[in-house]
């Protein structure tokens, strides 16, 4: 391609370059490049749009983690003097973003499929989420955030109730901070590792290892830091000597957490199964249609009617700021020529 | 064409199944059965086991005695921090309606007392506490060392207000006989703070190891005189000073004070009949405007008589079950309305 589509490139929000006898400038000077026009449908359909998938789930779970982890504090300053005493052993903390919820999250952002690439080949349709901004817009920031609040007065208030007035079967106590910090944390990891097993639509052997491992890996963590030997080496730093041991082989903690991981993951379980059935966009049409496909037995494959049938271009630029979107895959640009087999099927 | 191939290395990436996104996968895809399933199987276990936990605190014996200002004369004399050294009993009589059988613990309850503020929770040592390190002093602030320079042990805020009521519980066996019901003064704490976590500096001579330290200023005795009859309860390893440094989550809470001593009249535990708390108060809540009171207590398998965690088992079992139903019911709508459109 020729020099003078450089400027168009580096205009556009992405910008495709296909190597041919024209140089190397306008490759050099795009995002993604490649040496057939043909290509370009796969980037598009299946690596972009599993891309932007990624991109949100990984968003709207990020904040969702976080704004749980921080807001119990909330709940807590009603009950500590507002003196601002965490609910969390200092170590978690520093743990909990580093190390017991990273790969979970990489895994989701490496990782996840909502279909394989056939049936994105299949459905061009399912690209229109991106163009709209969906799947993570002002709206999905807000759900997420309200969804955080909720789950951190659940995380906080149901292992308060449990250990308010209450004892170890043995009449010892339950109800000292650092038996509330180990509850409130432990409730918390299994929440956040059920939601993203739940957000995990494309469950490889990798995703397994990530999420159940580091739900293993926390548990390991857990005793190594409380165990004897840390804790009588370093005492000032190292202070919750006992507290996993002495704890957890309580009923009433168990029981505890198995509600608040209820309480918290079963709502987001319902809205996602009702939203497509009362409050369904165009895009869960297609997934109807893709599941029912899947569970019959295979059949022609199914053709989706083509209205304008492009050109073959020499450059693509492509912008999802209102205006050019629109006009570039109106094919308002184009001349219309006779339809032609296998190529990017453009919907209004 | 083929020339330049041959000279520029290929850098497409390898046709490997992670590096192509080809990896073995299971699709998760949950059918409305499959939900429906679940909200139900939820809601049924949910309900069942609220209905068990309510069953087994409502079968727990508690009564509790706030005594803060039953015993007027002595939370006046308290208000007043230069009555320290006098000392004041009171005595509060109640009635036991039913037998309390079986293991009957007492604990001392604070109302507003706040061991969870942030500075009073950091203001410990635990290199003290331990028995490596007693002239560690460095965490305590503001209760580090006396007025004459010396270091505290044991220093900072939570060993500074541990709690000096004693509480003697006593039963009357008949009209004017009244017994003292034996309490046992021992393992009252978790295993692990008693034997690893707090020890004394030394076995044998616990007042020279102390030599060089001063008792905390609201302290009438020095740590080493606590319980001079038992070593293994004295210095830091004196079970009510241990419970106490355990601090607590939330500004009412109890504590363990005595546990009953199954012998003589009590071999079933506390029988009903006249009681009456002996108290030589010296804790002054007042001035913090909280309350204290005693608790004495039975207990099960799942704790305290907390009803909660029965309750909200309770009503998230009967809330689950109810949308299960009417998730069901809009399924069923929705799948009407879709099978008369695609006719």
């Amino acid at each position: 391609m020729g020099a003078n589509d450089v400027s168009m490139i580096k205009a556009a929000h992405i910008g495709v370059g296909i190597s041919g006898q024209e140089g190397m400038q306008a490759m050099l000077n795009s995002d993604f490049a490649f040496s057939q026009f043909c290509y370009l449908q796969r980037l598009l359909l299946v690596h972009g749009r599993w891309s932007y998938n990624r991109m949100c789930k990984f968003l709207s779970y990020f904040f969702y983690k976080n704004f749980v982890f921080t807001l119990v504090h909330f709940w807590y300053a009603f009950f500590n003097g507002f003196s601002a005493q965490a609910v969390y052993d200092t170590w978690f903390i520093t743990c909990y973003n580093l190390i017991y919820t990273s790969l979970p999250v990489l895994g989701l952002s490496l990782f996840e499929q909502d279909v394989n690439e056939t049936w994105s080949l299949h459905f061009p349709e399912l690209y229109i989420p991106g163009q709209h901004n969906l799947y993570f817009n002002k709206k999905e920031f807000v759900k997420c955030l309200i969804h955080g609040i909720y789950s951190s007065f659940v995380l906080f208030f149901v292992p308060m109730g449990t250990i308010y007035n209450s004892e170890r079967s043995d009449g010892k106590d339950i109800s000292d901070i650092q038996t509330f910090c180990l509850i409130v944390q432990t409730s918390l990891i299994w929440m956040v590792t059920v939601q993203i097993a739940l957000k995990t639509t494309y469950w490889t052997m990798i995703s397994h290892f990530f999420i159940w491992g580091s739900l293993g890996f926390y548990f390991c963590i857990l005793f190594f830091l409380y165990s004897d030997g840390l804790c009588l080496m370093f005492p000032s730093i190292f202070q919750f000597l006992g507290v996993a041991r002495n704890t957890m082989n309580q009923s009433q903690i168990w029981l505890s957490l198995i509600l608040s991981v209820i309480l918290c993951v079963i709502p987001a379980f319902g809205y996602q199964f009702l939203q497509p059935l009362v409050w369904p966009v165009n895009v869960d049409k297609v997934f109807d249609r893709i599941n029912h496909c899947k569970t019959r037995p295979p059949q022609v494959r199914v053709r989706t009617k083509l209205k304008h049938p492009s050109l073959r271009r020499s450059a693509y630029a492509f912008s999802h700021k209102q205006g050019f979107g629109a006009l570039i895959t109106s094919g308002k640009t184009t001349k219309t020529k006779p339809n032609k087999k296998n190529s990017f099927p453009v919907k209004k | 064409m083929e020339k330049e191939f041959h000279h520029h290395p290929s850098r497409m990436p390898d046709n490997s199944a992670m590096k192509q996104q080809k990896l073995p996968a299971h699709q998760l895809h949950f059918s409305a059965r499959v939900v429906l399933t679940i909200f139900f199987a939820t809601g049924v276990f949910c309900f069942c086991m609220g209905v068990i936990l309510i069953l087994s605190a409502q079968s727990i014996q508690e009564i509790e005695i706030n005594y803060t200002y039953i015993c007027e004369n002595c939370a006046k004399l308290r208000e007043n921090a230069f009555n320290f050294d006098q000392k004041c009993t009171c005595s509060v009589p109640f009635y036991l309606q039913e037998n309390m059988e079986g293991d009957v613990y007492m604990y001392y309850k604070l109302y507003g007392f706040y061991q969870n503020h942030y500075r009073y929770v950091l203001s410990r040592s635990n290199n003290q506490l331990v028995g490596k390190d007693i002239m560690d002093v460095e965490d305590c602030a503001p209760f580090k060392v006396s007025q004459n320079k010396t270091p505290i042990a044991p220093c900072g805020a939570i060993a500074n207000s541990m709690f000096n009521d004693t509480i003697i519980l006593s039963y009357t066996l008949k009209s004017s006989v009244h017994i003292q019901v034996p309490m046992l003064k021992t393992e009252l704490t978790w295993w692990t703070d008693k034997y690893v976590k707090f020890q004394n500096p030394s076995l044998i001579n616990l007042s020279d190891r102390f030599v060089g330290t001063e008792k905390p200023p609201y302290w009438q005795a020095p740590i080493y005189e606590l319980d001079t009859s038992d070593p293994g309860n004295n210095g830091f390893l004196n079970d009510d000073f241990i419970v106490w440094m355990r601090t607590a989550a939330f500004p009412t809470f109890k504590k363990l004070y005595r546990r009953l001593y199954r012998v003589q009249y009590f071999m079933d535990g506390l029988p009903a009949g006249n009681y009456s708390f002996n108290i030589s108060y010296n804790f002054p809540v007042t001035r913090i405007k909280g309350e204290k009171s005693v608790v004495l207590s039975t207990l099960t398998w799942s704790g305290g008589s907390s009803l909660f965690l029965g309750l909200a088992y309770t009503v998230t079992g009967a809330f689950l079950w109810l949308a299960s139903f009417a998730l069901m019911a809009i399924h069923m709508t929705m799948k009407k309305k879709k099978l008369s459109y695609r006719r």
